[in-house]
């Protein structure tokens, strides 16, 4: 894949049903993608954000964030974003939350996602369940989907780029059975400032992670120019990371225009840092 | 602020849990099962984690003291270091911890008396021979003193073995618990200390130079035995005049009486860290430094440590003793 056409911001959204998907698929302008896939997918036209219907259940979460993974060409740097609704005894119905730490039904060791920093936006832990559950008296939130995403988003990227949103739908005064299409959407609708307020959050994450992580500009005309093997590839990525940090790319291309062949570049590049004594009163 | 910190549910209701949790009142408090479950797993991103640590208060089983690396050491025979905490509150970025790590976040262990049981058997194992002991290897021993108390236990420890060295290495311009204590001679407070222009790129978080020479030089003239420790060394533009500016000013400000001993080191990342290390931080003025490969070691080129080295440790033996002075060579 040619990393030029990474985007800067990369987010992916794995949500469960329709219903809660579509204020963010309007607010985010996503529509779906041409091809027929497995899971429905979306994508803005930048192809920043996709979105795919997970439908219910672990096994579809898993599903769906690892072909949304592969269908989207995401990232190390994607942030990876769950939405849904939740039944809860401990909050109010239509109440929003992050969620911390993730345990289920399998008897597996707890999971625990971080969360955003200085947010005033509560936090809850979750219970992932494979059936539908009524008695919400012995856990904080509950839904069906939430540790299969986290464990694998979190085999996609870093944990600090997952982020799960639950919304509050049902609880003992809000009988499941009373949930209806139109109040999923609405209750996802009410809460738009606070996710995208999260979501900016995670763009931003994933933006400076790629740029962290994004090769210089330079390697690429250097590479189209001589051939690199695999090891020389690296170390000259290493090499004009360190160089473009005290010398100007024109001048880079000055020094290296003479070469013949790659390991020329990289011997030029070499004693270019050789010679660099660093000033540390411009740090 | 630490906004989250995470116990394991063995030690919830351990006293110094309870004391530590009482200084956090409006932080979010999740149990958990064992520190492995948070702390150096895969898959976490140091740097981002660095930004807001958590702060995760746990158990430890084992391995309480360990036998320093060879060539880390002032003077005694046999050297031990052990570490209550894992991970440092600054963040500084020739620090070998970014790259051992994948985890940002603090681990404090709260069974401070299975330190003391541990130490005990080490020092009645090397009995007879000269041991030094350093609490810091993983951590700064002093930076989060006011939330976990490890020195001051410790410290009342030693105070029963008045013949084993024990040193405290910092960058912290934390007092206590020394101001009030009367000073122990088989204690040492051992200082990391550069050039203040470099330490203001590259010792993040970390109190400024002439604030730690400020704290040294109170707590040299109240009697307590100071180390200076220029670990690593740092090359740059000028570096002469600013080491000379720097070794000048402290041995100014301390009563040679109370020096106990001055260290110089290398600035050496295994291979494999340092790979970690300049994937975190590409755009560090500090990796543009002209390093060489030797032995599955990055460090600055030979001529360069040892001319650096042979200047600080002329102009040191104006103010000290040559027995006094020590090459760290890890």
């Amino acid at each position: 894949m040619n990393n030029l056409k990474i985007k800067k911001t990369s987010i992916r959204w794995v949500v469960a049903l329709k219903e809660e998907a579509q204020i963010i698929l309007e607010y985010f302008k996503l529509k779906a993608v041409d091809e027929k896939t497995i899971y429905p997918i979306y994508k803005n036209e930048e192809e920043t954000h996709w979105l795919i219907i997970s439908g219910i259940g672990r096994s579809n979460a898993s599903a769906s964030t690892a072909y949304l993974y592969l269908y989207s060409k995401a990232s190390k740097c994607t942030s990876w974003i769950n939405v849904g609704i939740v039944g809860s005894d401990k909050g109010n119905y239509g109440d929003l939350f992050l969620v911390d730490k993730i345990s289920t039904d399998q008897g597996k060791k707890s999971t625990y996602p971080s969360t955003m920093p200085k947010t005033s936006l509560p936090k809850m832990h979750l219970y992932t369940s494979d059936i539908p559950i009524t008695d919400y008296s012995t856990h904080e939130l509950i839904d069906m989907e939430g540790s299969a995403f986290f464990d694998i988003a979190s085999k996609l990227t870093s944990k600090e780029f997952i982020c799960l949103i639950k919304v509050i739908s049902d609880g003992p005064k809000n009988s499941i059975k009373e949930i209806t299409k139109s109040k999923i959407s609405n209750l996802i609708k009410d809460n738009l400032t606070k996710i995208i307020d999260v979501v900016s959050y995670y763009e931003r994450l994933s933006e400076e992670e790629f740029q962290i992580k994004e090769k210089p500009k330079l390697f690429y005309d250097i590479t189209s120019k001589w051939h690199f093997t695999a090891t020389q590839s690296y170390k000259l990525e290493t090499l004009l990371r360190r160089v473009e940090v005290f010398c100007n790319k024109r001048d880079l291309k000055e020094i290296i225009k003479s070469c013949e062949t790659s390991n020329s570049v990289i011997n030029v590049l070499n004693s270019k840092i050789k010679k660099n004594i660093v000033n540390w009163s411009k740090f | 602020m630490i906004e989250t910190i995470y116990v394991e549910k063995a030690i919830k209701n351990h006293p110094r849990t309870k004391l530590i949790l009482e200084k956090f009142k409006k932080s979010r408090i999740i149990s958990i099962n064992k520190y492995g479950e948070i702390f150096n797993k895969r898959n976490q991103n140091f740097r981002i984690q660095k930004t807001n640590p958590c702060l995760i208060l746990a158990y430890k089983k084992d391995s309480f003291v360990l036998p320093a690396p060879k060539g880390f050491g002032i003077g005694s025979s046999n050297n031990f270091y052990f570490s209550h905490m894992y991970n440092c509150i600054y963040d500084c970025r020739y620090c070998f911890l970014q790259g051992m790590y994948s985890s940002a976040n603090y681990v404090v262990f709260v069974n401070f008396e299975d330190f003391d049981n541990a130490i005990k058997k080490t020092i009645k194992n090397n009995n007879g021979s000269k041991i030094t002991f350093f609490s810091g290897y993983d951590c700064d021993s002093l930076a989060l003193e006011n939330v976990t108390g490890f020195a001051k236990h410790i410290l009342s420890f030693f105070k029963t073995y008045s013949q084993i060295e024990i040193e405290f290495r910092t960058k912290s311009i934390q007092k206590e618990p020394f101001l009030s204590m009367k000073p122990m001679q088989n204690v040492i407070l051992a200082y990391s200390l550069m050039p203040e222009l470099m330490s203001n790129s590259l010792d993040n978080k970390a109190p400024s130079i002439s604030k730690r020479i400020r704290v040294i030089s109170e707590l040299a003239s109240k009697g307590w035995k100071i180390g200076l420790r220029f670990d690593p060394l740092i090359f740059g533009q000028n570096w002469k005049e600013l080491y000379r500016e720097l070794l000048e000013n402290i041995f100014k400000n301390i009563t040679p009486n109370n020096l106990h001993s001055v260290s110089f080191g290398s600035l050496r990342f295994p291979k494999k860290m340092f790979k970690n290390i300049f994937k975190l931080y590409p755009k560090e003025p500090l990796f543009t430094s002209p390093f060489s490969l030797n032995n599955k070691m990055i460090s600055y080129d030979i001529e360069i440590e040892e001319e650096m080295t042979s200047f600080c440790k002329n102009l040191s033996l104006k103010y000290i003793n040559e027995d006094q002075i020590f090459k760290c060579s890890i």
